[in-house]
């Protein structure tokens, strides 16, 4: 056991500590916050409340963030923006999307032609790791990555969306606040 | 007074169906008793909730939102979970004390309000002239409660709270009740109205006489109710709950009923004692000098509650605050620091008194006004009782810090520091290594 050797305190710690200075000063800390909860309540810098009611208000997400996909729709005619290029499945670095096309018969000038059509659209949300990149490569803006972060379920299977889910969204339990 | 007016009548409706005798030392004390003890448990309950709210707010969260507006009927929501709750019974303990030793600390908690003035005339349920004196020995009973819930228990952690507590206990109430003597030299009675009285016809609080006195009852009672940073007997790092590890339910729930409630005793009696009770300037004047006797009475309680509400609100700042002591340094505190403290305060005090006796009368002096109700001390008698206090606080710190300056010498860290330095050359081991040879 080496000697550690201990400075002696001066006279004004020595002071400091009989007043207990230090223990004001964490009260003080202490009372400061409790009274910074009670005035400004939704303060971000200092000392206001900083916890969030959740299921009753909906937490700020980052501008950034990646949450649930989603199958943007026309606004006006209510068809799907989809394609069916591949893109994203290609794009995807998980290979998590699965683009299930189909023909469909068409007249082009008067001519028969042949379309191909989105008719099923898989996205397996347990593999995903929320990269974007299949947003950045669609070219309709169809697919999106919005900011719905409640991806929760009961079951593995629960995690594959199918084209419905991704165009209507999932069900979740709204709370009244 | 138009709002209290009631009272007047109930009080003739009870004359026409009982005798006077019966009216007035039956029927009315057990009104008092039930008002009380729904005052205190509603006190205890919302003692919880403030708690956590203060919690909450000192670390930046909200705390209980969701029953009720602001979550104020969490305390009922939590009532009934513990109500409902399984009572559970270890195989080995021992069952009829582990039955008991919850009803012992309630009751011991609770009976103590029955002395306690909450204000002048009917706010008071008995006033006993050893009030203090029962106060003290009441209070002490639950620590019998949580000695036999600690040993009926059968389980190891519950036993080592238990007797944490027992000698916690012990090692503060010598403090407390030595604090208590020097606030008694003035007020000359034990009865706690008589404190009160004592403070309001002298128009002082005893804390500007005896503000070392207020320090040290005011630690040791966080002491006595076992509260942060005092609370070693229920550790959670250490001893899981301490004394109350395996009970559960509505058993459970009542060890800390009686928590809170000693709390709420111990801030009632250090404000009667100190505070002034339910004296408050001017109410007097405003409203008894007026004839308005019950808004008087009224007035007084809820100066003496927000008081008692000012000193919890103390407990829960203090236990937000600071991390829990050691056990040796809890011992230190307690038998080191508050009760030397306490024996000088109360040598100072009786020498203050003789001060002002001596003083009185002479070249054409007067420091006492009246020996009627307590120390009746006139202005040039109250500048010197100040001045005895508050230069006692410096005396105070002289003489423990003589008393304490070589205590690190009984460290034993610094003592085998010591013997290994015996004939050794500085910073060479005093054993020396054994070497492969």
């Amino acid at each position: 056991m080496p000697l550690v050797p201990v400075p002696k305190s001066t006279f004004a710690q020595k002071l400091k500590r009989f007043f207990m200075v230090d223990l004001l000063q964490g009260m003080a800390v202490t009372l400061g916050f409790n009274i910074g909860a009670l005035t400004d309540k939704d303060a971000v810098a200092g000392k206001g409340i900083y916890t969030e009611q959740y299921p009753k208000v909906r937490p700020d997400v980052a501008p950034r963030f990646h949450g649930a996909p989603r199958l943007n729709m026309d606004p006006e005619t209510h068809e799907t923006l989809c394609i069916a290029c591949n893109l994203c499945a290609l794009a995807c670095p998980e290979d998590c999307i699965d683009v299930i096309p189909m023909d469909v018969e068409v007249v082009v000038a008067g001519k028969p032609r042949r379309k191909k059509v989105l008719d099923e659209f898989i996205f397996d949300t347990s593999r995903c790791m929320f990269c974007a990149l299949c947003q950045e490569a669609c070219p309709t803006y169809c697919l999106e990555l919005t900011q719905d972060f409640e991806l929760a379920t009961y079951s593995r299977a629960g995690f594959v969306w199918n084209r419905e889910m991704l165009e209507q969204g999932r069900e979740t339990v709204k709370y009244e606040s | 007074m138009a709002i209290l007016a009631p009272l007047n009548l109930v009080n003739d409706l009870l004359l026409r169906l009982f005798s006077e005798p019966t009216v007035n030392f039956v029927i009315w004390p057990l009104i008092q008793v039930g008002l009380v003890i729904v005052i205190t448990t509603g006190w205890v309950a919302y003692a919880t909730y403030l708690e956590r709210k203060i919690s909450a707010f000192m670390q930046a969260r909200l705390g209980p939102m969701r029953v009720g507006p602001w979550g104020l009927l969490q305390p009922i929501a939590d009532g009934l979970k513990l109500l409902t709750k399984e009572d559970f019974i270890p195989e080995n303990a021992d069952r009829w004390i582990f039955f008991v030793a919850p009803y012992i600390a309630v009751v011991a908690a609770f009976v103590v309000m029955a002395v306690v003035p909450f204000g002048p005339d009917w706010a008071v349920i008995t006033d006993v002239n050893i009030g203090v004196l029962f106060v003290l020995a009441v209070s002490s009973v639950g620590v019998l409660a949580l000695i036999l819930a600690g040993w009926s228990s059968n389980s190891k952690y519950a036993l080592l709270g238990a007797l944490r507590s027992s000698a916690q206990m012990v090692s503060y109430e010598v403090s407390m009740g030595l604090a208590i003597i020097g606030a008694l030299i003035f007020a000359r009675t034990l009865s706690l109205s008589g404190v009160v009285t004592a403070q309001a016809s002298n128009s002082i609080w005893f804390f500007f006489y005896q503000p070392i006195g207020f320090f040290i009852f005011l630690i040791s009672g966080i002491a006595e109710n076992n509260r942060a940073p005092f609370d070693l007997p229920e550790a959670e790092s250490e001893l899981v709950a301490g004394f109350h590890t395996e009970y559960s339910g509505f058993r459970w729930s009542l060890f800390f009923m009686a928590e809170y409630a000693a709390m709420v005793v111990v801030t009632a009696v250090a404000t009667t004692l100190y505070l002034g009770g339910w004296y408050f300037p001017l109410v007097y004047r405003l409203t008894e000098a007026h004839g308005w006797h019950n808004l008087y009475v009224a007035i007084s309680v809820i100066v003496f509650l927000a008081k008692a509400g000012l000193l919890l609100y103390l407990y829960f700042w203090l236990r937000w605050t600071l991390p829990r002591f050691r056990y040796d340094q809890l011992m230190d505190l307690g038998w080191k620091w508050l009760l030397p403290a306490a024996l000088i305060n109360i040598v100072v005090t009786a020498l203050g008194a003789g001060v002002i006796q001596g003083l009185d009368n002479q070249a054409g002096m007067r420091t006492i006004k009246s020996l009627a109700s307590g120390l009746g001390l006139t202005a040039s008698g109250k500048v010197i009782a100040i001045v005895f206090g508050f230069g006692n606080l410096f005396l105070t710190a002289g003489i423990l810090s003589l008393i304490n300056w070589r205590a690190r010498d009984f460290n034993l860290k610094k003592q085998r520091r010591k013997i290994r330095l015996v004939d050794v050359p500085k910073g060479k081991p005093a054993v020396v290594p054994v070497t492969s040879e």
